[in-house]
């Protein structure tokens, strides 16, 4: 047991490595916190004016929590689907590659181990976009009094998602040598799972639920509400669980095969 | 050390390694002849657990590699055919990563002491803080050696450890390679026949798959060249062979090459027949000017032709 913490946290310690020894990390994070910076701009803007209009009696009274932070988290949630495809492209495509997958698999340790050193060394970056996310709202406790347990329950509800979206991208990679093609698949299969719930409602028992709890948005809302039902936790856990296993799978058959 | 029984690997319908069996005893050096394609990378994929085989089973250090795959890579060396570097790390970084992977925990200035120490032996110690990316090809050859000795492993398996190193640095590899012969088994791949006749005790030649030959370098000279053949070189025109073939013990003479009056011949003995010194006599008696006289060994490079090219003997090499 020992053991595999050890060896997880070596290929982990790998893998952040060959992010931020190289450019990689950098310039997502860069952009992340430019583009997320962006949007919460936006949001404030319109938040101070919503705020304003209602001091001179408009019929709604602004809350920080439910309109500015949820759509936020939501917006982040979009922004980390466009970059994550960017995080996990190389996890195993350029090992396979560059021919070092050969290293990995001859050394002492599991198949196991080191899909898993891949996982949590890509969740520790995505933990860099987070901590982007974080630094903005924590700036809103200055200029006022948001409530903290909804807050708490989204960045559950993101790290589930970036986790999810990690354990597909894992096993694209691991199906080829290329690094674009990788990234590419990752980024069309986020995406669909993204719009799967669109035609939800014009498919009809019982697609437009099936389809919509396929959807990994749909399970994302309730989070930023503050609520952090069972279903939810359930459908992450058993998409990340399913996709490490894909990748699992994927490097045995790549084994067999040659 | 190493007993691989009956290894069979298909890919799809194609059968890249069929049926092979040898061992190799501890602190041998056993030579893996072959041309490209022949085999010889797969048949060390699966010897390292790099591949499962579609049938029968390798022993590697006691351990079944299929059976307990992290004891028998824990005993276990490999140099791939291309050394797996990771550009963006320094050769300090990547031997360090290496060391966590094969090594039990210990503490770092253990750690570090055996890093150096490895990279001492392979001579990579100058571009202890070079980045892998940068390195020339002889040191990435180096750097992976490095790597493959880094857990001080049982059995060594090397997959063409001297390609695309200059001269001085092959010497230097094949010396490192012998300095370990004895305390570890190594098994080395290479279709660089001299290098297998320098290093290895044992060579198992192989072609399409299967083992056409395991002898000792000397035993598969001796044993191919069958009947003893002289080269002769005769001064004194074409009818110098009639004199060959009245020798007593000579199988057959046939022209070589000819030049003016200088006539060359290849002698063929008869089995257990030294000819030379009656061959010499006859000549100089007969009053033509021996010029040359030598036994024709056959090259390992022929030797190497002859097992992969031709059908007949192969079969005969097999069972010999």
């Amino acid at each position: 047991m020992g053991n595999t913490v050890r060896n997880v946290a070596t290929i982990a310690g790998k893998e952040l490595r060959g992010y931020f020894g190289s450019p990689v990390a950098w310039v997502l994070m860069g952009f992340f916190a430019l583009i997320f910076g962006r949007m919460y701009n936006a949001y404030l803007d319109y938040f101070v004016r919503q705020a304003m209009q209602s001091q001179f009696g408009a019929p709604q009274p602004t809350n920080v929590n439910s309109d500015m932070i949820r759509p936020l988290l939501q917006q982040a949630s979009v922004v980390v689907l466009f970059l994550l495809p960017m995080v996990t492209m190389r996890t195993y495509s350029e090992e396979k590659r560059s021919g070092t997958i050969e290293l990995l698999l001859t050394s002492p340790i599991t198949d196991l181990e080191i899909t898993l050193g891949k996982f949590f060394g890509a969740m520790a970056m995505y933990l860099g976009f987070m901590g982007v996310v974080f630094a903005y709202i924590l700036v809103l406790f200055g200029l006022g009094s948001p409530e903290w347990k909804p807050i708490i329950s989204g960045f559950l509800g993101l790290l589930l998602l970036g986790a999810s979206f990690i354990a597909i991208g894992l096993f694209i990679s691991s199906t080829t040598k290329n690094q674009v093609v990788a990234g590419s698949a990752t980024f069309g299969c986020l995406l669909l799972l993204w719009i799967i719930n669109w035609s939800a409602d014009s498919a009809g028992a019982p697609w437009n639920e099936v389809l919509s709890y396929l959807s990994v948005t749909q399970h994302f809302e309730d989070f930023g509400k503050g609520v952090i039902d069972t279903t939810h936790l359930v459908y992450y856990a058993s998409f990340i669980v399913f996709g490490l296993f894909l990748t699992l799978k994927s490097v045995d058959s790549e084994r067999w095969r040659g | 050390m190493i007993e691989v029984q009956h290894l069979t690997k298909r890919y799809g319908p194609f059968t890249a390694v069929d049926d092979v069996s040898f061992r190799a005893e501890k602190g041998e050096v056993l030579g893996f002849l072959g041309p490209n394609g022949a085999g010889k990378t797969t048949t060390m994929r699966v010897l390292t657990g790099y591949m499962p085989a579609s049938e029968g089973k390798a022993i590697v250090a006691g351990y079944n590699v299929f059976d307990q795959p992290i004891e028998a890579k824990r005993r276990t060396g490999y140099l791939p055919e291309t050394p797996p570097l990771y550009p963006d790390m320094t050769v300090r970084e990547y031997l360090t990563f290496v060391a966590k992977l094969k090594l039990d925990a210990m503490s770092k200035a253990e750690r570090n002491e055996r890093i150096a120490s490895v990279m001492k032996k392979t001579h990579v110690d100058d571009m202890a803080n070079r980045h892998c990316a940068k390195l020339s090809k002889g040191y990435r050859q180096r750097v992976g050696l490095a790597q493959a000795l880094i857990h001080d492993p049982e059995v060594l398996i090397l997959d063409e450890p001297t390609a695309g190193l200059d001269p001085k640095q092959i010497m230097e590899t094949r010396d490192l390679i012998r300095s370990l012969a004895g305390s570890h088994t190594i098994v080395l791949s290479t279709h660089i026949l001299p290098e297998v006749a320098q290093t290895c005790q044992r060579i198992v030649i192989i072609n399409k798959g299967r083992v056409v030959a395991v002898d000792t370098p000397e035993n598969l000279t001796h044993r191919l060249k069958g009947a003893a053949t002289l080269y002769v070189q005769v001064d004194g025109g074409p009818n110098s062979i009639d004199t060959l073939r009245a020798v007593p013990g000579v199988q057959s003479v046939t022209v070589a090459d000819q030049s003016n009056t200088l006539v060359g011949y290849e002698v063929t003995a008869e089995v257990n027949h030294d000819v030379r010194r009656d061959v010499a006599h006859a000549v100089v008696s007969s009053g033509f000017g021996l010029v040359e006289l030598r036994p024709m060994r056959m090259s390992l490079e022929e030797i190497f032709l002859q097992l992969t090219t031709s059908e007949e003997p192969q079969q005969e090499a097999q069972h010999g």
